[in-house]
C-alpha cells in the first residue's frame, strides 16, 4: 500500500470556519433544552434540580460562546490534515467488533479490531517481512491478554 | 510504634509480596480500564490463606503500584490508566510529544514515591486525630470540594473559558444519566436499558482521552511521540534535581493527598486535580501548565499516591473506607476476622497495623526501582514500536479494559461513542478534560448539594448548611482565589508593563 495521497486534501478546512464551532455549541444548547424537557417527568424534585442547573449553565455557557463566535469570529482548528479513510476504517472496525463480540467470539472479534487498525494504521509499504511480523506480535498480543482476563482476572470474555 | 513492628514487616516473605505486590499493581493500572481496584479485588482471594498483616502488605503494595502505574498510559498514550492519572495526562502527554516521554516517567516515579511516604507517615504517625477529618465533612463540604475541582476548569479551558464551562456542564449533565442516587429516578435514559447504569467514569476516560489520540494517530504518518537522538534511558538524575526544586509543591500536593485520601468516596482522580489546580495557582508566570510543565506532574502524582495512605486511615480506624480499593481490602480484613478500630492501633509487637504500615512503607520505597526499571521498558516500547502494531494494541486494550469493568458490550459501544464525540468537539475548541472533570466531580456534587439541600431545607437554614461551617468558608475562600487570582496577577503584570 502505497503512502497516502490524502494528506493534503483537506487542509484548506485548517483555517478560515467557523461554522463547526457553532454547531457544537448549539448541538450543546439542544442537549441543555432537552435535560430540561426530560427533568419534568421526574416524580421527585430532589431529582431534578442538579440536572437543571447544570442544563441551565450549559444553556447560558453555550449561548455565550455562540454570541462570541458570531461577534468576534476565530476560526477554528478543524479536523486538520490527515487520510479520512484511515480515520474512518479505525471507527469502523472497533465498532464492528463490538457489535460482532456476542456473535463470533471475543477472539475472532478482536482480530477484525486489530487487523483494521493495523491496515489503517500502516503508512509504510507493506513488506512480507513487515506483515508476517506485525500479524504474529498482534497474534500474541491478543493471547496473552485473552489468557490475563479470562483466566487471571476472570473476566467472562464471550 | 516499635522496632518490633518493623522487624516484622522486614521479613522476606513480607518484603517479596511487597515486591511482587507492587510489579503486579504497576503493570495492572499502566492497562488502560484496569483500575486499582481491580487490581486489588482480583488478587484479595489469595490472601485469605496468609497472615493479617502479610496480606494487608500484598493488598497495600497492589494499590499504590496501581495508582503509580496509571502513569504510564497517562504520559505515554493520554490515556488515564486509573481514574487517579487524569490530571497527569494534562501536563505528562504534551512532555511525551515533545519528546520529554522519559523524563515525565521518572518524574512521576519520584513524585509518586514521595507521595506514598507522606500518606504512609500520616498513617503511621497521625492516624486516630486525622481520622477526626473524615467526621467532620458533611454533604456541604463534598458539594464545595467538588466545586473547587470543577473551578479547575477555568485553566483547562484553552483560552475559552465559555467553551469549557459548557464543556463542564455537559459532563455534569453525562454524570446525571441513570438512576438518580438519592430518589432513584431514572433519568436522560429516553427508554435505553443500555443508559440506565449511566456513563462509566473509567470507560468515559478511556473514549474521550484515547480514541481521539488513535484517530489522529491513523491519520498522518508522524511518528506517534518525538525521540531525542541523545538520550539513552530515562532521566533519572534530571527528574530528582527537578523534583528537588518543587519541594514545596511536592510536599504540598502530598499533604492535599493525604487529606483528600481521608474523605470518604473523594479519592485519587479528586486528589490529583485539586492538587494540579493548587499548583497552578501557585505557579510563577513563565510556568505554562497544560503544555507539559513538570509541576503537573509532579503535583497530580504525589497526590495521588498520598490517598493510598490517607484512604487507610479511616479504613482502619473508623473502618469507613476512604476510597474503593480500601473497601476491598476492609472486605478481605473482615474476612480474616480482623475488627477494625482504634484498638486496632494498640502498639505492640503483634499489631497488625503497624506491622502493615511500615510494610506499606517499604513497598513505596520497592516502588522506586521498580518503577524506574518498568518506566524505563514501557518508555522505550511505546515509542519504539511501529505505529501499525501500537495502534491496534492500544485498540484492543481499549475494548477489553472497558468490557471488563462491567462485562458489558455496551459499555464498549459507549466508550466508542464518546471517543468519536470527544474527537469531532475537541477540533472545535471544547476540550475533552472538563468533560471528564463534569463526568467525575458531578455525582459527587449532586449528593452534596441535594444532601445540603434537603437538611437545610428541613432546619429552615439554607444558608448555614452551605455557608455556616468553617471547613466550607475555607474551601470557598480557596474556590475563589483559583477563580480570580490568576486574573489579578495578570492585571497586576499589565499595570507593571
Amino acid at each position: 500500500m502505497s503512502r497516502d495521497n490524502s494528506l493534503n486534501n483537506d487542509k484548506k478546512s485548517v483555517k478560515g470556519s467557523n461554522v463547526g464551532s457553532l454547531i457544537v455549541s448549539i448541538f450543546f444548547i439542544l442537549a441543555g433544552f432537552l435535560t430540561l424537557f426530560d427533568t419534568q417527568s421526574y416524580t421527585d424534585a430532589d431529582s431534578s434540580v442538579f440536572p437543571q442547573a447544570a442544563a441551565i449553565l450549559l444553556i447560558l455557557c453555550a449561548s455565550v460562546s455562540t454570541i462570541q463566535n458570531l461577534i468576534r469570529p476565530m476560526a477554528d482548528e478543524g479536523f486538520g490534515r490527515g487520510s479520512w479513510w484511515r480515520r474512518l476504517l479505525l471507527v469502523t472496525t472497533m465498532l464492528l467488533t463490538c457489535f460482532a463480540m456476542p456473535y463470533i467470539g471475543f477472539l475472532l472479534a478482536a482480530v477484525i479490531s486489530f487487523v483494521g487498525g493495523m491496515i489503517a494504521a500502516m503508512h509504510d509499504r507493506w513488506s512480507l517481512k513487515a506483515l508476517i511480523v506485525y500479524l504474529g506480535s498482534g497474534a500474541l498480543i491478543m493471547v496473552v491478554f485473552y489468557m490475563l482476563f479470562r483466566y487471571a482476572l476472570y473476566v467472562p470474555l464471550p | 510504634v516499635g522496632i518490633d513492628n518493623f522487624l516484622a514487616a522486614l521479613t522476606l516473605t513480607n518484603i517479596a509480596l511487597a515486591l511482587f505486590g507492587v510489579v503486579a499493581g504497576t503493570i495492572i493500572g499502566s492497562i488502560p480500564g484496569l483500575t486499582a481496584t481491580m487490581a486489588v479485588a482480583v488478587l484479595v482471594p489469595i490472601t485469605f490463606s496468609m497472615e493479617p498483616a502479610s496480606a494487608l502488605i500484598l493488598l497495600g503494595a497492589i494499590y499504590t503500584g496501581a495508582i503509580y502505574g496509571g502513569a504510564y498510559a497517562a504520559i505515554l498514550l493520554n490515556t488515564p490508566g486509573t481514574p487517579s492519572a487524569i490530571a497527569t495526562t494534562f501536563d505528562g502527554y504534551p512532555m511525551a510529544k515533545r519528546g520529554d516521554g522519559d523524563l515525565a516517567v521518572a518524574l512521576a516515579c519520584f513524585a509518586s514515591v514521595f507521595g506514598g511516604l507522606v500518606g504512609a507517615m500520616a498513617l503511621l504517625f497521625l492516624a486516630p486525630p486525622l481520622s477526626e477529618v473524615a467526621l467532620a465533612f458533611g454533604p456541604g463540604e463534598y458539594f464545595w470540594l467538588s466545586i473547587f475541582g470543577l473551578s479547575l476548569i477555568a485553566a483547562l479551558s484553552n483560552g475559552n473559558l465559555m467553551k469549557g464551562l459548557a464543556g463542564g456542564a455537559f459532563g455534569l449533565i453525562l454524570s446525571t444519566v441513570g438512576v438518580a442516587e438519592i430518589s432513584a429516578d431514572i433519568r436522560l435514559t429516553f427508554g435505553s436499558q443500555t443508559l440506565i447504569s449511566g456513563f462509566g467514569v473509567v470507560g468515559a476516560l478511556i473514549g474521550l482521552y484515547c480514541i481521539p489520540v488513535l484517530i489522529d494517530l491513523v491519520a498522518v504518518p508522524d511518528r506517534h511521540l518525538k525521540i531525542e537522538d541523545d538520550v539513552k534511558s530515562v532521566r533519572i538524575g534530571e527528574a530528582a534535581a527537578i523534583a528537588m526544586k518543587s519541594k514545596v509543591n511536592l510536599i504540598r500536593s502530598s499533604i492535599i493527598g493525604t487529606l483528600v485520601g481521608i474523605l470518604p468516596g473523594a479519592g485519587g482522580s479528586v486528589a490529583g486535580l485539586v492538587a494540579y489546580s493548587e499548583a497552578k495557582r501557585n505557579a510563577s508566570p513563565d510556568q505554562k501548565f497544560g503544555e507539559g510543565e513538570p509541576d503537573g506532574i509532579i503535583a497530580t502524582e504525589s497526590a495521588n499516591n498520598a490517598t493510598v495512605g490517607g484512604g487507610f486511615i479511616p479504613t482502619l480506624v473508623l473502618g469507613i473506607p476512604g476510597t474503593p480499593p480500601d473497601a476491598v481490602i476492609l472486605g478481605a480484613l473482615l474476612v480474616q476476622g480482623v475488627r477494625t478500630g482504634p484498638t486496632l492501633f494498640q502498639s505492640g509487637s503483634d499489631s497488625i497495623a503497624y506491622t502493615f504500615i511500615y510494610g506499606l512503607l517499604i513497598a513505596t520505597i520497592l516502588m522506586l526501582p521498580v518503577g524506574l526499571l518498568i518506566g524505563r521498558y514501557a518508555y522505550k516500547s511505546i515509542v519504539t514500536i511501529p505505529k501499525a502494531v501500537l495502534v491496534p494494541t492500544v485498540g484492543f486494550m481499549t475494548i477489553i479494559g472497558t468490557f471488563a469493568i462491567h462485562n458489558s458490550i455496551s459499555d464498549v459501544g459507549i466508550m466508542i461513542g464518546l471517543g468519536v464525540f470527544g474527537w469531532i468537539v475537541g477540533r472545535f475548541g471544547f476540550s475533552a478534560s472538563p468533560i471528564v472533570l463534569g463526568l467525575i466531580l458531578g455525582p459527587i456534587a449532586e449528593q452534596g448539594f441535594v444532601q445540603s439541600w434537603i437538611i437545610g431545607s428541613a432546619t429552615n437554614d439554607l444558608i448555614g448548611m452551605f455557608f455556616g461551617r468553617p471547613i466550607s468558608q475555607a474551601i470557598v475562600a480557596f474556590t475563589l482565589l483559583s477563580l480570580f487570582y490568576p486574573l489579578f496577577v495578570g492585571r497586576r503584570q499589565r499595570a507593571k508593563k
